[in-house]
């Protein structure tokens, strides 16, 4: 039954992305991907990873097709295909040679399991019980730190190159009630994401991709004009993020001596404390690279 | 096990599939689109070959959300970028 689901789940996931990346109408393509998202959302859920369905199911389907659909109206429309039929069937020979080749070395690929054994071993030290979250925040809590530096390094290279700010438009009667429901509605999931991260599948990324939506409507919606004010004000919110994740570090080297080894039996509180600077943080700039940068006009 | 070579095909399949449409396609939209894909294929191998006796190791677990959330933002700042390259050809 499971085997005949995943089979039809595989088969649907596939047939999306080929029809999504096939089609001549670019706001099909975006529909078509938003839906191939959800399905991979459900196929990360049958492969035993549910912190990573959210996070596609938010961001990955989301607020990517947010991204795309801003886009696709603003890009000037190309011929699709230019690439004579010849060029195309060595392409797709050479592809589907590299498919296979990649499909028979994953699956043979051998090797004992090391991580499995040492995360449960340390995971009641970490000061959380998901193991996702311990990871993410304790374990290689590094690796996140420099995430946000990604993240913020995107939003400067967004500032510099400074796309259009998008201009909403009316939408009728129906968007406030829409918006009475659905952005309360964020900022509760948001807040119930971010602590049940410490327990079962949640955590900062989820919760702020949640708010991110929820601030999108207000703003699309005509509900909160992205005035300069505004967005230069959630600029210095991104920037809480990376600093306190960054001065929690440098706090974690001055008190044991080595960089993000938090002190022992208060992992929690530091933890929790990282995580909800950068859910407001992730979730402003994420609707910072939605909307863009302001520059402050030259004098 | 057969449902992780399911998967692990369904991963394969993906990046061929968005490698063949990066390489014969100009739209940008689209390329940036067979960027994503060739992503979701990759955690798909990734995730698939993490599984251990029906536990997902949550190490490969923590690095596809970590690749999702740089992802959107190598994303927003390509779509900027083509925006920007638009742009400059009227001018």
């Amino acid at each position: 039954m499971s085997l005949a689901f995943d089979i039809l789940l595989t088969i649907g996931i596939f047939f999306t992305a080929a029809a999504t990346l096939g089609m001549r109408d670019r706001v099909g393509s975006v529909v078509g991907f938003v839906v191939a998202g959800l399905l991979v959302a459900l196929s990360w859920v049958r492969l035993g990873a549910p912190d990573v369905a959210l996070a596609e199911a938010a961001i990955g389907a989301g607020l990517t097709g947010a991204l795309l659909l801003r886009s696709s109206g603003r890009l000037k429309p190309v011929e699709r295909l230019i690439s004579p039929p010849s060029h195309r069937f060595i392409v797709a020979l050479i592809a589907a040679a590299f498919a296979g080749a990649l499909a028979w070395a994953v699956y043979t690929a051998s090797g004992a399991a090391l991580y499995p054994a040492l995360v449960s071993e340390r995971l009641a030290s970490s000061g959380v019980t998901n193991p996702v979250t311990a990871v993410l925040l304790n374990f290689r809590a590094w690796d996140t730190l420099l995430e946000i530096a990604v993240l913020f390094a995107a939003l400067i290279l967004v500032r510099i190159v400074a796309p259009a700010v998008p201009q909403p438009v009316a939408l009728g009667e129906l968007m406030l009630p829409f918006a009475r429901i659905i952005v309360p509605m964020c900022a509760f999931l948001a807040g119930h994401l971010l602590w049940q991260g410490a327990s079962v599948p949640g955590g900062a990324f989820q919760a702020g991709a949640m708010l991110a939506g929820g601030l999108l409507v207000l703003m699309l919606g005509g509900f909160a004009a992205p005035t300069p004010r505004l967005m230069s004000w959630g600029a210095m919110l991104a920037l809480v993020g990376l600093a306190v994740f960054s001065l929690a570090a440098l706090g974690a080297e001055v008190l044991t001596g080595t960089l993000l080894l938090y002190p022992d039996g208060t992992a929690k509180f530091w933890i929790l404390g990282i995580e909800a600077a950068l859910t407001l943080s992730i979730a402003a700039m994420l609707c910072l690279l939605f909307c863009g940068v302001p520059r402050r006009p030259l004098k | 096990m057969t449902s992780d070579l399911i998967y692990i095909c369904a991963g394969s399949g993906l990046v061929g599939l968005a490698l063949y449409r990066l390489s014969t396609c100009r739209d940008m939209l689209l390329r940036v689109l067979s960027l994503n894909v060739l992503a979701v294929g990759v955690a798909m191998l990734f995730l698939a070959s993490a599984r251990h006796a029906g536990i997902t190791d949550a190490v490969p677990q923590a690095f596809v959300l970590t690749g999702i959330v740089v992802l959107v933002a190598v994303t927003a700042a390509l779509l900027a970028l083509a925006e920007r390259v638009d742009g400059q050809d009227d001018e």
